[in-house]
């Protein structure tokens, strides 16, 4: 699959359909991957993709004040289905023109979540890993330990329904025709049969962790405000010390911003330093507007997204009801 | 050089807690962290990835004092602070913060700034530094003058043979702790020879340093060469790069109050963030992500060391850890070497 990866980037330049392509390199940890940003042809054998391309490569066309996009670039990003996602996004938000992006698919099946292989290992110095089906053998100093591939990936591909691009320009070998049989709210399910009081505990417990280092939003695809309102000291809307309160009001501004923006990569849960389970209220809030909206984020250019569109029939209550 | 058995550490524990506040390793969930430590059970002896120790003396978030209607009401002070289990690249760190909160000078000649709230939790620490028998594969502590059995800033080295820990004092401060307490066995040739061996298996298993002389060349030229708009290019700014690093110190003043009283705190800040170096005017002097970038290795190998003789880094290797985009710290340096 790589090979013919490569093949299609370098066709790709061939062609002059692209100028730059955004991909996945080797990371210089075993469970590391790095973004790799190709300007020439002789770069494209640098190319992977495996279970350790957790970035969501999208965010480079917002970031750094669009800095990419301005140079009126054409470019080629290669995409798991939520990177894809927020491609469309970012296309819906014109943010970028469809035209400048070559949208090049990948088969996902999923990526590691480095925290989760690291806990089941007891934090030992990993070397290596091979992936064999729905196995994972990861290798250490003096140990050898096989994992469920399922148990150890990132929250969002837990509960992923679209592995695959929706859109796409170009697709690595054939998208999956049948959709995963998988409960994408099951968490959230859980969590709605918490009381009132075992949720907000829920939430207090995570986000007291929460340093406020705001890697989070970072990497996150959706959060691409000239200026975050978490920055912004003239008026200052939110104190800046971890105090809790404070953030909390950050985190529920941060999911209200992302409301049926957000495309569940899990980007955020993944960079937090912390560990902080970020995934859990975007699901939630993703899962209201599915039910009540019909709107699920970055799956149709030309769909009017939930929070830009008005309809006479639809709910009125209060959305987190 | 004394000896306390593993099955004895309560003990010690006791004698410790008498005169000071201990903080160790502590597991919480999937994360290792210093916390108070009341009992032996509670510390993680064996982890190497714990979190920095950095927040015990200089806290993310720190009260610089307190006021109530035209009252000012300082911070008191609280008793003395004993850390377990620093590893070497986390003491060291100790002393390069210091030399900027403890000792800083404005130019030659001038009267040490010393900074109260660090001075006051630091100068009265014990240190005790645990050696690191099997160094990670991230730490690059022999690069930048650290070592997995370095002392420096130690004021108690802890070797761990397998059995038991051997204590010994390394500042003036350690070894009239270790000659105060009695009660535990002191260690013999036989201990000695053993943590020799230890100290040379940690070695054979680090990578070999870069060269510093050229470091220092190249890093000079560097400025405006192209290496740094090619490696910041993945960076996202993110920050936890800094957060995690046991030697990053920069901080922003924030007042936090309601009408009559509040308070004013100092948090960590990162040179990652845009509004680090925002000016009123709406000018930002690092403007670009690789103006970041570029200022963090900068002020590590470059600017630090020309002011205060250290580089910034102690081989810690965290921010190679945490960072989401695989930013490596010693990637950083060779591409400086090599270009
Ligand atoms: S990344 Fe984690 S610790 Fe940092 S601001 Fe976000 S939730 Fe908080
Ligand atoms: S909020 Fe988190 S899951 Fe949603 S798009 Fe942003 S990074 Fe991805
Ligand atoms: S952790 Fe990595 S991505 Fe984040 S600011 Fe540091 S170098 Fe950049
Ligand atoms: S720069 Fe990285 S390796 Fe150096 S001290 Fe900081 S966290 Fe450790």
């Amino acid at each position: 699959m790589v090979k013919e990866l490569q093949e299609k980037v370098k066709q790709l330049f061939k062609d002059k359909k692209v100028d730059m392509v955004i991909g996945w390199r080797k990371g210089s940890l075993p469970l590391s991957s790095s973004p790799l940003f190709i300007n020439k042809i002789e770069d494209v054998d640098n190319l992977i993709f495996d279970e350790t391309c957790q970035n969501n490569l999208a965010v480079y066309i917002t970031k750094d004040k669009r800095r990419l996009v301005k140079d009126g670039k054409k470019i080629g990003v290669i995409v798991k289905g939520c990177d894809a996602r927020s491609l469309v996004l970012y296309c819906v938000e014109k943010q970028i023109k469809r035209e400048n992006l070559v949208i090049i698919g990948v088969p996902c099946k999923g990526v590691f979540d480095k925290r989760k292989v690291m806990e089941q290992v007891d934090n030992k110095e990993v070397l290596g890993f091979s992936v064999n089906g729905k196995e994972v053998t990861i290798k250490g100093q003096e140990f050898e330990k096989t994992l469920d591939k399922f148990e150890i990936a990132s929250d969002s591909c837990q509960s992923c329904v679209y592995p695959d691009a929706p859109v796409f320009d170009e697709f690595i070998t054939e998208p999956r025709k049948e959709k995963p049989d998988i409960d994408e709210f099951a968490k959230v399910d859980k969590f709605e049969e918490l009381s009132l009081d075992d949720r907000w505990k829920k939430i207090t417990d995570e986000y007291s962790k929460c340093v406020r280092c705001y890697a989070c939003r970072n990497v996150c695809p959706s959060c691409y405000c000239n200026v975050c309102f978490v920055d912004q000291n003239d008026p200052q809307w939110i104190g800046k010390s971890p105090e809790i309160t404070d953030t909390i009001i950050f985190h529920l501004i941060r999911n209200l911003h992302v409301a049926g923006r957000c495309v569940e990569c899990g980007a955020c849960a993944r960079a937090c330093p912390e560990g902080i389970d970020l995934l859990l209220l975007n699901k939630k809030i993703t899962k209201e507007i599915k039910e009540r909206f019909g709107y699920t984020a970055g799956i149709n250019i030309d769909e009017k997204p939930a929070m830009q569109s008005y309809c006479e029939n639809e709910k009125q209550d209060f959305i987190m009801g | 050089m004394i000896k306390i058995e593993k099955n004895k550490f309560d003990e010690f524990l006791e004698i410790l807690k008498k005169e000071y506040n201990v903080f160790a390793p502590k597991k919480e969930g999937a994360q290792t962290s210093f916390k108070e430590i009341k009992f032996a059970k509670d510390i993680e002896f064996n982890n190497i990835n714990t979190k920095i120790p950095k927040e015990i003396f200089f806290p993310q978030a720190e009260e610089l004092f307190m006021y109530k209607d035209s009252k000012i009401e300082n911070i008191e002070k609280k008793k003395a602070i004993a850390v377990w289990g620093v590893r070497p690249c986390s003491a060291k760190s100790f002393i390069l913060i210091d030399k900027i909160f403890g000792r800083a000078k404005q130019k030659p000649g001038d009267k040490n700034f010393e900074d109260p709230l660090w001075k006051t939790k630091y100068d009265d620490s014990l240190v005790f530094t645990i050696g690191c028998n099997t160094p990670a594969s991230t730490c690059f502590c022999n690069w930048v003058d650290c070592g997995p059995f370095d002392s420096t800033g130690s004021d108690v080295m802890v070797y761990d043979d397998g059995n038991g820990f051997l204590l010994e004092g390394i500042s003036k401060k350690g070894i009239k702790f270790l000659s105060d307490i009695k009660d535990f066995e002191e260690s013999n040739d036989k201990d000695r020879q053993n943590i020799e061996v230890l100290k040379n298996i940690a070695e054979t298993m680090l990578s070999k340093p870069i060269d510093k002389d050229l470091l220092k060349v190249k890093i000079d030229k560097s400025w405006n060469h192209s290496i740094w708009d090619e490696m910041s290019a993945k960076c996202i700014n993110c920050g936890a790069c800094t957060y995690n690093c046991p030697t990053c110190h920069c901080f922003d003043i924030q007042d936090e109050g309601k009408s009559n009283k509040g308070k004013r705190i100092r948090l960590w800040d990162s040179c990652m963030f845009p509004d680090f170096t925002n000016e009123a005017s709406g000018h930002n002097p690092r403007d670009l992500s690789k103006d970041r970038f570029r200022q963090r290795f900068m002020h590590k190998f470059k600017y630090f060391p020309e002011n205060n003789g250290d580089y910034l880094c102690t081989g810690c290797g965290k921010c190679i850890q945490v960072c989401p985009v695989n930013v490596d710290v010693r990637d950083v340096l060779n591409k400086i070497i090599e270009f």
